[in-house]
């Protein structure tokens, strides 16, 4: 990159105008650098020589092995001078050069010496050079001074040192963590800087230790912060305490919320911002919480300056996704960032605005972005045109102008991935809103007209072949799919083959029209189109008549294998000619665990073109994966809920033991998870003994033990009980694991023979009414629980008692229904003598439920609640109040 | 992270550039991605008036200083605004140095002082000096007056 920085008019006289680094050549300045060697040293000509070599370097020229060696050795001699200008350049040239291992130790003496020095910043600066060029053997000798320089009374020489720290961390880890005494008391530093430094390497050094971490939060949100960067950096760690301390919801009080909210009055914005942010991205975040953060991020959508808008607009981009309500009131200022120079902040704004609007105000929006479409990147343009296609998915009634605009920008100019996203979302809004195939299918028509990318023309041509036929009138789409075998690459014309192909296969009608076209093919300069072509006209049969194709022709010719494309490429891949014909039987159909992941949750529509679905399998169709292997428990049914881990043994105990409970309709099974802790045991035939004495509605109907269970890799053991069906029976089991165990010699990994019985008494497990509830939320409870009616609702009023608080008489209440809070009405503001949660779920049956609770505080601690539950079955709406009464 | 500081004239000629953490395959890339979004957008812009922009999870901040454009990108912990604190840095500390908004023969005329500057600011892709008078005074070996 180092290209001589010639001026548009070379002609003219002025001096002024030429870089001093005319014509500058690598070769000639090494030259010039002798002078460092001379006896006596020109300070001010030796810093010319250096601002000449730091020029080449910043422009990213490089030094050969040699050149660098001389470079480096040269400036080492320049330590004798006592210029002090001087002294900083060899500083930065040391650095730039960063000499290799075995030519460090020419000036590590020197620079000790410095680091030593009674002149502070030399101090300093010996220190950050030798930091950058020194191995671990080495930082053992100097690490005492490292340690003393880290609460030096020079700001500059901790600072140095601490930075320093930061970056050997990454190298030395075990050496710099001794430090963490020094850089604890830097912490208290009263310069700004050093504290911000101290801060940043702390955390690093105990970023493994929640609780010093938590400590160190703790400490510093109540004393003082003087920088704003170091501000930032605590309210970083303070979110990152919040979210491993967990939802702590106990109280109904977020630990260092109030913090994060004082800082939201800060004076410095980026301060103001992190708070913002932080809070914004809090777990569970209420919409009580949000507001503060909202209004200070919405006034910065007004900013003058513009990554104040950028960070602000990016912000509310993101809170969104997840709490559109919260970001409507912004929609005004939103708004005006439209016509924001910055397009960055435009696309953000446009495509929050896509997210928070509402019905109305979709045509207004579209107007205004399609004058905007045309002066942004692709990259921006894929972002608006995902909005969009959510957008259309979430109000249908607007398609008609949402697919107008998608065809519009697919007819102008773009790049494959921009037009794959198009085509995608035309894809999904025609797959997902029946009124807008007919129109979606001729949007695409006219696109393969003139597409260029081979890629996508086959995948429409496909697309039309399967939803084409199934139109008002198929027939208007034949000319489009015969011009391809006209226009196109052999590639596309194969696809237009089999297209029409489908047409006639699917529309009796259309047949003898399309014999005469795959007739013409038959002339092709393309073996593929030829051979498809042939074996269209001749399976599907009829001779071009009007008359309905074979079942068995269609299913050989467009049927769906059932076995895995993987697993057919792989045996045909093996297969060898031979006497023997390939036969599609032999191939496996069960498909590897790997690729379990692209089995569709019912339901869920695929995404784009034959896109392959993706992201890991949820724990629930891990469970039913598991569950579905043990032939047993196959006529079960369908399951219905599988609980999170319960522990039912101490931690740090030999065996850790916990179990997942699945209920099923007239099932319940108990499945063990067993890890074995000792290093010298290997158990085997390892079962669960139940007692199941208290819960006598249930009978044991089948034990299915775990056959060995080495070292630190668990295993499972299950047992199913039969229970009244449907009914949300309730019990409590007491456990005991038994198991024969035998030692194993570590030094060989192998077992002993005999083995020997033991028991290990496991704490008891209890089926309770919230196993048979689902947690489902409803994204809108109000219209919910209007459009549930009050024709099964209940409503009965109890009294708690005395509770330590209303929060804690809330989550009670929460857990027992085992129903999931909707709006964040979990969250109980401190000091309130009232509150009410909303809950949803689905009870055992699939029934919907609903339930509004009240809570008010009769005295002093006394709790009294009022529920009101409303399903779609009288009899769910009796039995969620039997719950309370019983619980 | 601060992965780099460049600085270009108008023609888009690389003068400075400071790269930390990236691979110098990935450089070239970085620097035609950088001056082109600067020809794209810095017409017309005045002096210190801050751009952004975002490019995967990678944050930019440039602006421009008389002749010359100056470009910070930085990732995770140094977001737009970190990014922000450090531009503000680099342009008021050149233009201490140069005394005025730089054109570019005055800008390489100073260039030893701003590769000082710069190296007080930016270490191995971390912020450490963010007051111009204190850099003043450190890149003479001067300890900071405050102390």
């Amino acid at each position: 990159m180092a290209q001589p920085l010639l001026k548009k008019d070379d002609d003219r006289d002025d001096e002024g105008d030429y870089s001093p680094f005319l014509g500058i050549e690598k070769g000639s300045v090494l030259q010039e650098a002798r002078v460092f060697n001379d006896p006596q040293i020109d300070a001010r000509r030796c810093s010319q020589v250096i601002t000449k070599l730091l020029y080449l370097l910043n422009q990213g020229d490089t030094f050969t092995k040699v050149e660098a060696t001389e470079a480096f050795f040269a400036v080492t001699k320049l330590f004798q001078s006592k210029d002090l200008g001087l002294r900083r350049m060899v500083y930065l040239m040391i650095k730039e050069i960063s000499p290799s291992s075995d030519e460090v130790i020419i000036v590590t003496s020197s620079l000790m010496k410095d680091m030593n020095s009674k002149t502070d910043m030399y101090r300093a600066n010996a220190i950050r050079v030798l930091c950058r060029i020194i191995d671990g053997t080495l930082l053992t000798q100097i690490e005492r001074y490292l340690k003393q320089a880290i609460v030096d009374k020079n700001p500059v020489v901790a600072s140095a040192a601490l930075v320093s720290g930061i970056h050997l961390l990454q190298t030395n880890p075990e050496i710099v963590k001794r430090w963490s005494n020094e850089v604890q008391e830097a912490v208290q530093s009263r310069a700004a800087l050093v504290q911000f430094h101290a801060l940043a390497l702390l955390q690093q050094i105990r970023q493994n230790d929640r609780l010093a971490i938590s400590k160190l939060v703790t400490s510093l949100t109540k004393g003082t912060v003087r920088s704003p960067l170091a501000q930032c950096l605590l309210i970083r760690y303070t979110s990152q305490v919040i979210r491993e301390s967990g939802n702590n919801t106990q109280t109904g009080v977020r630990p260092f919320y109030d913090y994060l909210e004082s800082c939201l009055r800060n004076k410095s914005e980026m301060v103001i911002f992190e708070a913002a942010r932080a809070i914004t991205e809090l777990n569970g975040v209420t919409s009580r919480e949000l507001t503060p953060a909202i209004t200070v991020l919405q006034l910065f959508l007004s900013s003058s300056k513009p990554v104040l808008r950028f960070a602000a607009v990016r912000t509310l981009n993101k809170v969104a996704m997840t709490h559109a309500a919260a970001v409507t009131n912004c929609n005004i200022d939103m708004e005006s960032l439209i016509s924001d120079q910055n397009r960055s902040v435009a696309t953000l704004a446009i495509t929050t605005l896509l997210k928070t609007g509402n019905e109305s105000s979709v045509d207004r929006l579209m107007k205004q972005i399609t004058n905007f479409m045309s002066d942004i990147a692709d990259e921006f343009k894929i972002v608006v045109v995902d909005a969009i296609r959510s957008l259309c998915l979430k109000f249908p009634l607007k398609y008609r102008s949402l697919m107008n605009f998608l065809s519009g920008i697919l007819r102008e100019e773009g790049g494959f991935e921009y037009k794959k996203a198009i085509v995608d979302s035309i894809v999904i809004l025609i797959r997902d809103i029946p009124d807008a195939k007919e129109s979606g299918l001729l949007h695409l028509c006219e696109f393969i007209e003139d597409c260029e990318f081979t890629y996508l023309s086959t995948q429409i041509l496909h697309f039309l072949g399967i939803e084409g036929p199934k139109t008002s009138d198929p027939s208007k789409f034949i000319r489009y799919i015969y011009n391809r075998v006209h226009l196109e690459n052999p590639t596309v014309r194969a696809c237009a083959v089999s297209t029409l192909a489908r047409f006639a296969a699917s529309v009796d009608a259309l047949k003898p029209r399309i014999f005469v076209l795959l007739k013409r093919c038959l002339f092709d300069s393309d073996d593929e189109v030829r051979d498809r072509a042939t074996l269209y006209l001749s399976t599907l049969g009829g001779d071009g008549l009007v008359v309905e194709t074979d079942e068995t022709a269609r299913d050989f010719l467009f049927g769906l294998f059932d076995v895995p494309l993987v697993n057919l490429e792989n045996s045909l891949k093996n297969y060898a000619p031979s006497e023997e014909s390939f036969d599609i039987n032999s191939v496996p159909k069960e498909v590897k665990t790997h690729t379990f992941v692209e089995k569709k949750a019912p339901g869920k529509k695929q995404i784009g073109l034959g896109a392959p679905p993706s992201g890991p399998p949820s724990t629930a169709d891990a469970y039913e994966k598991l569950l579905s292997s043990i032939p047993e428990f196959g006529n079960f049914g369908k399951l219905f809920k599988s609980s999170a881990p319960v522990e039912l043994t101490e931690a740090e105990t030999e065996y850790a033991v916990n179990v997942v409970k699945h209920v099923f309709d007239s099932h319940v099974v108990f499945q063990y998870n067993c890890t074995n802790t000792i290093p010298e045991q290997l158990l085997e035939d390892v079962v669960v003994i139940v007692d199941a004495s208290e819960a006598e509605e249930f009978s044991e109907v089948f034990s299915k033990p775990l056959r060995s269970l080495p070292y630190d890799s668990p295993g499972q053991t299950f047992v199913a009980f039969e229970k009244p069906d449907g009914l949300p029976t309730v019990g409590k089991f007491s456990n005991v694991l038994r198991f024969y165990v035998k030692e194993v010699d570590r030094s060989t990994g192998e077992a002993e023979d005999d083995g020997v019985e033991d028991e290990y008494q496991l704490e008891d497990l209890e089926v309770v009414a919230a196993d048979y509830m689902l947690k489902v939320g409803v994204s809108n409870f109000r219209n919910a629980w209007e459009s549930m009616g009050p024709d099964c609702e209940r409503v009965e009023e109890y009294g708690l008692g005395p509770r330590e608080s209303l929060a804690e008489a809330v989550n009670t209440v929460i857990n027992l229904l085992g129903m999931q809070p909707c709006e964040g009405t979990e969250a109980v503001p401190p000091n309130a003598r009232s509150h009410v949660c909303v809950l949803s779920g689905v009870y055992i049956g699939n029934v919907r439920v609903l339930a509004k609770v009240s809570f008010g505080l009769d005295g002093p601690k006394d709790v009294a609640m009022k529920l009101a539950v409303r399903s779609e079955d009288e009899t769910v709406s009796d039995a969620i109040h039997e719950i309370v009464a019983g619980g | 992270m601060i992965l780099a500081v460049v600085f270009a004239n108008a023609e888009g000629n690389i003068l400075i550039e400071r790269f930390h953490g990236v691979p110098a395959e990935e450089r070239l890339h970085w620097r035609s991605f950088l001056v082109k979004l600067g020809s794209d957008n810095l017409k017309g812009v005045k002096n210190e008036e801050l751009l952004v922009a975002s490019h995967k999870s990678v944050y930019i901040v440039y602006t421009v200083l008389g002749d010359v454009s100056i470009y910070v990108v930085g990732k995770d912990e140094y977001d737009e605004l970190a990014l922000s604190e450090v531009i503000f840095v680099i342009t008021s500390v050149v233009k201490d140095v140069c005394g005025k908004p730089p054109t570019e023969r005055l800008f390489l005329d100073k260039y030893g002082r701003i590769c000082l500057c710069l190296d007080e600011i930016v270490w191995k892709g971390y912020l450490e000096n963010t007051e111009k008078d204190r850099i003043k005074r450190l890149i003479r070996l001067k300890p900071p007056t405050e102390f």
